[in-house]
């Protein structure tokens, strides 16, 4: 088939009207969660998840990934309208956004915000189309011993960009892989700390530790003293931007687009990452650097296409090597699993209504949320006038029902609040909790790949160093976690460190 | 006396040491295997070993280096504790009165207590936000997604 025929194919399961429904209902999420401060895309995927256990697995990943880029937008309504980021992706937006609508000028930063999201969008889903397909038949090679050393570059990655000290986030790394480790051993069958309990024997759910670490863990973070916030309450109006705010925008929408969608292939918390790049970026090349932070609309243009292109590259790994390269990514694997699908380089081949699907329906979603961004942008204000002492119990309800839906068990309710607990204190102890979702989710894999490797050499660990491709990705990591040690490196990690703090990834 | 990061990292690194060497142990019980065929303890036993090594390391670094950066209070307010503990002890009794009391019941109880004593509200709001949320909830998730749910010996 080429690709006008796998075009056509993802066309027809998209305009499919249950498909078209549940696009929109994850953009539509994905933009109120945006919105809403103290609930990230993450939990709002982990809450929706057990909801699409009834329909067919296309359908599923199509809303959850609506949500994923939803948020984007949303995101941005909050950073220009009221200075507090609805998610980490759009901390850098408030700086300029703020501004202009400070000025009076919020319907065209709004405005643009919502367009560069679009194309970037778009570029960053006409990428996933040309790149994802050739990837995925050069991982047909990968064995074991590629899939381990692949695995361990990529969590190294991730701490690497993402975390304040790399042992801590190391740390919380080996912890999660302990703690995946519990449950029924797939080679063997043997139970392992399961103490008899029928839910852990599958291991610790994927679902209840989200729960637990974004959701509950959050709320109680802010629940501490009381949020108080500014909200602009002049009317939007004039959302469509000037043709000066156009050429002002056009080439940082187009480099954000770009940039975005590459760093977003890499593992870690690339919307935010692309953001602050983004804006750097801008500010190095434009002709009057000084008045950046003042509102300038390339501030706001630039950042805001970039994060909305770093969540179209964060399928890539996901579709061609079965790869979660964040926690939401994660969660869609954890989708993946659980309507059987099996994930890796075989699944364009094997499922592709599914890729070509949920390319497609990116597509359509990117359509929609412009629609609903833009004439809606009224409504979404509302929203943002709940107080959070009436929001909070209800998002807790939410992640109770969501996690008690999913088996009907309580011993899963209590693993939430368990996860909960632990994410609140890790965050007063500054550990991350990305590393954590991701060691339960590749954990199993690691586990399975690092075992079979050794039995295929016959117990020599040098196979992932005699393995051309393995050594390529060994060396990547090792030379990641020497070079902080280099001071002229370590300072400008430390730098970027500075930028994306206390974040979600 | 102030506290520092050191102090936090100190906890952090005996928590975790402590957690590596159960698991380390623990994996001894289940057959660690040999590098030839690793059995289902050998990545318990190793990672282990790794944490243990990594809580070890942190540990002395919390003492090796000097001019650690004061963190800010555990809590931001004095009372936030009292907030803190209270939202966590609801989600206990949530998770206790579930099937007893039935899912409209508790949902009412968990949202009318937390929307009334966390940051006190009206009773005219705390009952608004309770009555509809588990009206709704009840409606959304049991007549409209089937999910489930513990009806309670008052059945509904």
């Amino acid at each position: 088939m080429d690709i006008f025929s796998h075009i056509l194919l993802g066309v027809q399961v998209v305009f499919q009207p249950m498909n078209l429904l549940f696009c929109f209902l994850g953009v539509l999420m994905g933009t109120l969660v945006g919105v809403l401060p103290g609930l990230g895309p993450t939990a709002a995927i982990a809450l929706l998840l057990p909801n699409t256990f009834h329909v067919s697995p296309v359908t599923a990943i199509i809303m959850l990934a609506g949500i994923y880029y939803g948020a984007m937008y949303g995101g941005s309504t909050t950073s220009i309208l009221v200075n507090i980021p609805g998610e980490a992706a759009s901390v850098i937006t408030c700086l300029d956004g703020y501004q202009m609508a400070l000025k009076g000028r919020a319907g065209p930063a709004l405005g643009i915000a919502a367009f560069g999201s679009f194309i970037a969008g778009t570029v960053s889903v006409i990428g996933l189309m040309v790149v994802a397909p050739p990837l995925a038949k050069f991982a047909l090679a990968f064995g074991p011993p590629e899939y381990f050393s692949l695995m361990l570059m990529g969590i190294i990655i991730l701490i690497y960009l993402a975390s304040g000290s790399i042992l801590k986030a190391l740390m919380i790394f080996v912890f999660g892989l302990l703690l995946s480790t519990i449950g029924m051993d797939a080679i063997s069958g043997t139970q392992r700390l399961t103490f008899g309990i029928l839910e852990l024997s599958d291991g610790v759910g994927l679902i209840p530790a989200i729960m637990g670490l974004f959701g509950v863990a959050e709320v109680i973070a802010n629940v501490e003293e009381e949020m108080k916030r500014d909200l602009v309450t002049a009317k939007v109006k004039n959302l469509l931007p000037s043709l000066q705010d156009w050429k002002d925008s056009f080439w940082p929408i187009i480099r954000g687009s770009f940039l975005g969608f590459f760093i977003g292939i890499l593992p870690g918390p690339a919307p935010v990452i692309s953001a602050f790049s983004s804006y750097a970026i801008e500010k190095k090349l434009s002709r009057y650097p000084e008045k950046f932070g003042t509102g300038v609309i390339e501030g706001v243009a630039g950042p805001e296409s970039a994060n909305n292109a770093a969540t179209g590259g964060a399928f890539i790994p996901l579709f061609t090597l079965g790869i979660p390269v964040n926690s939401v990514i994660a969660i869609l694997l954890g989708a993946f699993m659980i309507h059987g699908i099996q994930p890796g380089p075989m699944i364009i081949t094997k499922h592709p209504e599914l890729f070509w699907g949920t390319v497609m329906s990116m597509y359509l979603g990117n359509a929609m949320l412009l629609v609903l961004n833009l004439p809606l942008i009224g409504l979404w204000v509302q929203v943002l006038k709940v107080p959070y002492p009436i929001l909070f119990p209800l998002i807790l309800l939410f992640c109770l029902i969501g996690v008690f839906s999913l088996n009907y068990s309580q011993v899963e309710i209590a693993l939430m609040i368990g996860f909960g607990v632990f994410g609140y204190l890790a965050r007063k102890f500054q550990f991350e909790m990305a590393p954590l979702v991701l060691a339960i989710v590749i954990g199993p894999m690691m586990e399975n790949n690092l075992r079979l490797a050794l039995v295929i050499s016959q117990g020599s660990p040098m196979i992932f160093i005699t393995h051309p491709i393995s050594a390529v990705f060994i060396f990547i990591t090792l030379a990641l976690l020497i070079s902080p040690l280099v001071p002229w490196i370590g300072k400008r990690r430390q730098k970027l460190q500075e930028k994306v703090e206390g974040e979600e990834v | 006396m102030e506290k520092t990061q050191s102090h936090y990292n100190r906890i952090a690194a005996i928590f975790f040491l402590a957690v590596a060497v159960f698991f380390a142990v623990y994996a001894r019980s289940v057959e660690i295997g040999t590098w030839n065929e690793p059995g289902p303890g050998f990545l318990p036993f190793w990672a282990g070993i790794t944490l243990a090594a990594m809580s070890v390391a942190l540990l002395i670094g919390s003492y090796a280096r000097k001019a650690w950066p004061a963190r800010p209070s555990f809590f931001p307010k004095s009372d936030s504790w009292k907030r803190v503990l209270a939202t966590f002890l609801s989600l206990i009794a949530y998770n206790l009165l579930l099937n007893p009391l039935g899912f409209t019941l508790s949902t009412f109880l968990f949202l009318a207590f937390l929307v009334k004593f966390i940051f006190p509200q009206t009773w005219t709001r705390t009952l608004l936000v309770s009555v509809l949320g588990s009206v709704i909830a009840r409606l959304l998730f049991i007549n409209f997604l089937e999910t489930q749910l513990p009806k309670g010996f008052l059945g509904f």
